[in-house]
């Protein structure tokens, strides 16, 4: 029973997943008199959608529950290990991408039906991919690792494709499978060599192999395990979409869509960083390895450093407001790595970077559901111009965009404050501090292009005679952005709570 | 050189000049064929690995299944299917320089990694290690949460296969569906709910 209980939000969301796809399967569909359809989904993208989200925010409840009742506290849980490893951290994680899923879900209630995409497969994919990325963040062991991961992978790669008949979703779509596939291929090369040097697939074992080193007696060789950190580095910057392992990133949301780039943007990122966390500290935890001299830590501050400066500064250059956030997102990855190299000196790092995704999940989830509230059929809000005068036309709208993109930029008192202040405070307090100055840098930079938008919907007027976006009414779209919204000044006006929260995440490698 | 060092070689060479069939035959039917001399090396390394319950596996499910399978669908687009471009496209010297680049990388990766390591010995499989019972017990047993994710893993290929492969499946269409059937059948309506529906159909 307490075994059960451990494991309620990845079943929960698992078997949601199950029942949500047979309620569409036997459902009738809901559709105009004379419109002939073989999909029994088909006009019931509402009521699916709000099936998904109530299976997300059971999920999420039930990981708020099992951290309450203490995961310490069910020994029952040591019988899943290593193959998933039920602790605060992953708790933490799930919770993130339950709320994460749970807005996409609700976002795509209102997007699909506008824009005609009436594929009600989108939300048992999110739901499964979403387990696959909740199993990602326990991952203790190489196989679970993996499967995870292409479950997750495999998830997207199919919502991204739904929109059939655009040949740029096609594109979007189709570089993103290849590349993730050869992403994928890359990392577990080193995840085989890994297997290879260690002879384990658990990563204790494989730190435990790894700390052996240079003992006597010790057969495990560094040439190996270095090969093999550096392949399963790729494969998780690619996940994660850090520079330069990006250039599928702008593509596949601008082609996606955009509940999908949404979900893409906030879960997929959020479970790579937990699970990059998880192998970094337990399986190469080793001090040699995770020290500023030689190992992981300088290779990923340098990826840190090119994300963020490359993304803010191509960002500041886009037309198109989707692809804008793309590249934020790709900035955001950086910051958030700042964090994961700081985590070789200090537990509270992980803490940090934890908090930073959650508060980055909501904020990043609340923007784009901004920019699907402002456009509508045959209108979507896309470009700039399209955000034109949107202020004095829907001011709501308006005032929602603005809040999401303070807190993206870091201003207080919203969520994006809090955890840039985490995150620079933690690599001020192990040394980095050139880390953390450009951090801050670019934090100034990335301002620039998110006041850019704001500049356009308080203070611009559409052109005469162009085409204006036509922002859209939707239930849904709506109550997705007030959750968005309230957890974004809740983080940032009264983040104690959660703060203590993410400081039990931290994960105890060493 | 051993017997085995002779058998493991023979499968190499037959998976690497596969695997590079595969990928560079203009001809999809050829492209399959190497494939499947791939997976058939591959699968004499499982038997030397005394895996022998996974090499049936892989010529059962693999070369059997996947291959056929895959064989079929070429057959259906014509043997003769190519490519959209066909030819050579401007910008195609990369790929003449970024193939021999990789391949010497990793090529001279493999040397290196042959020099400064010494193979991790592992334990000598135990007996029995390989059989059905064997990969039965660790599937459902010691590996059972992998195993369980990977249903997880199957549901979502197949759903999102079906998602991207299926077209629009509602379109208007010129007629109500719901006459369609009886009509064509009885050549009128045979119960009241299809005759409202053939009465509304005649009003319009």
């Amino acid at each position: 029973m307490n075994l059960l209980f451990g494991l309620s939000p990845f079943l929960a969301v698992g078997v949601g997943a199950l029942l949500l796809m047979l309620a569409e399967a036997f459902g009738k569909p809901n559709v105009a008199p004379g419109v002939e359809t073989t999909d029994a989904g088909a006009g019931r993208a509402g009521e699916l959608a709000l099936g998904a989200a109530v299976i997300l925010v059971i999920g999420a409840v039930l990981s708020v529950a099992v951290w309450v009742a203490g995961p310490e506290s069910l020994p029952e849980l040591t019988q899943v290990a290593p193959h998933l490893v039920i602790d605060k951290f992953t708790l933490f994680f799930s919770f993130t991408l339950c709320v994460g899923g749970a807005l996409a879900a609700l976002l795509a209630g209102g997007y699909l039906p506008e824009h005609g995409i009436d594929r009600s497969e989108f939300f048992p994919l999110l739901l499964l991919s979403t387990v696959g990325a909740m199993a990602l963040s326990a991952a203790g062991d190489l196989l679970t690792l993996f499967v995870a991961l292409e479950t997750m992978s495999l998830g997207v790669y199919s919502l991204i494709g739904l929109r059939r008949g655009s040949p740029r979703a096609a594109e979007a779509a189709l570089k993103y499978f290849l590349l993730g596939s050869f992403a994928a291929a890359i990392m577990l090369f080193g995840l085989a060599l890994l297997y290879g040097a260690t002879g384990h697939t658990d990563l204790a074992g494989i730190g435990a192999a790894v700390r052996s080193i240079g003992s006597p007696g010790s057969t495990v060789s560094a040439g190996k395990i270095l090969i093999s950190l550096v392949l399963v580095l790729v494969g998780l910057a690619f996940k994660v979409s850090a520079v330069p392992f990006h250039q599928w990133t702008p593509d596949a949301y601008e082609g996606a869509p955009t509940p999908a780039a949404t979900y893409m943007a906030v879960a997929v990122k959020s479970a790579a960083f937990a699970v990059l966390l998880r192998v970094l500290l337990v399986g190469f935890g080793d001090e040699r390895l995770a020290s500023w001299g030689a190992g992981w830590p300088p290779a990923l501050a340098v990826l840190a450093v090119l994300s963020m400066t490359v993304a803010n500064l191509v960002a500041g250059r886009q037309e198109s407001v989707k692809r804008m956030l793309a590249y934020s997102s790709i900035a955001h990855a950086g910051y958030a790595l700042v964090g994961v190299v700081a985590a070789m000196r200090s537990p509270e790092a992980v803490s940090a970077v934890a908090f930073y995704l959650l508060a980055y999940t909501v904020s990043t989830a609340g923007a784009f559901g901004a920019l699907i509230l402002c456009g509508s059929r045959g209108a979507e809000a896309v470009s700039y111009e399209d955000l034109a005068g949107v202020g004095k036309r829907h001011p709501a709208a308006a005032l929602a965009f603005s809040l999401f993109l303070f807190s993206l930029a870091g201003l207080p008192p919203t969520a994006g404050f809090f955890g840039k202040l985490y995150v620079f405070r933690t690599a001020i307090d192990s040394g980095l501090y050139t880390l953390a100055i450009l951090g801050l840098v670019n934090s100034v930079i990335g301002a620039y292009y998110y006041l850019r938008v704001m500049v356009y919907l308080y203070m611009r007027e559409p052109a005469p005679g162009a085409p204006r976006a036509v922002t859209m009414r939707s239930g849904f779209v709506a109550t997705a952005l007030v959750a968005a919204a309230i957890f974004v000044l809740l983080l940032g006006m009264a983040p104690g709570f959660t703060l203590d929260m993410a400081s039990g995440a931290a994960l105890t490698a060493r | 050189m051993t017997p085995g060092g002779y058998f493991f070689g023979v499968c190499a060479v037959v998976a690497v000049l596969g695997a590079l069939a595969t990928i560079s035959a203009r001809n999809p039917i050829r492209g399959a064929m190497g494939l499947l001399a791939t997976i058939v090396g591959i699968a004499g390394m499982y038997v030397q690995l005394s895996a022998q319950f996974l090499a049936a596996i892989q010529l059962i499910v693999y070369a059997g299944a996947v291959v056929v399978l895959f064989v079929f669908v070429i057959m259906l687009l014509g043997p003769d299917a190519h490519g959209a471009d066909g030819g050579k496209r401007p910008g195609s010297w990369a790929r003449w320089i970024a193939a021999p680049l990789v391949s010497v990388l990793l090529l001279g990766g493999a040397v290196l990694l042959a020099r400064v390591s010494t193979p991790q010995r592992f334990r000598a499989a135990p007996p029995g290690h390989g059989t059905i019972e064997a990969v039965g017990g660790d599937v459902f047993g010691r590996a059972l949460v992998p195993f369980e994710l990977s249903t997880a893993l199957l549901i979502v290929a197949a759903v999102g296969a079906i998602a991207i492969a299926r077209s629009r499946a509602t379109k208007p269409s010129e007629r109500p569906a719901s006459v369609g059937a009886t009509r064509r059948l009885f050549g009128g309506a045979i119960h009241p709910r299809d005759a409202r529906t053939v009465d509304d159909e005649v009003a319009r």
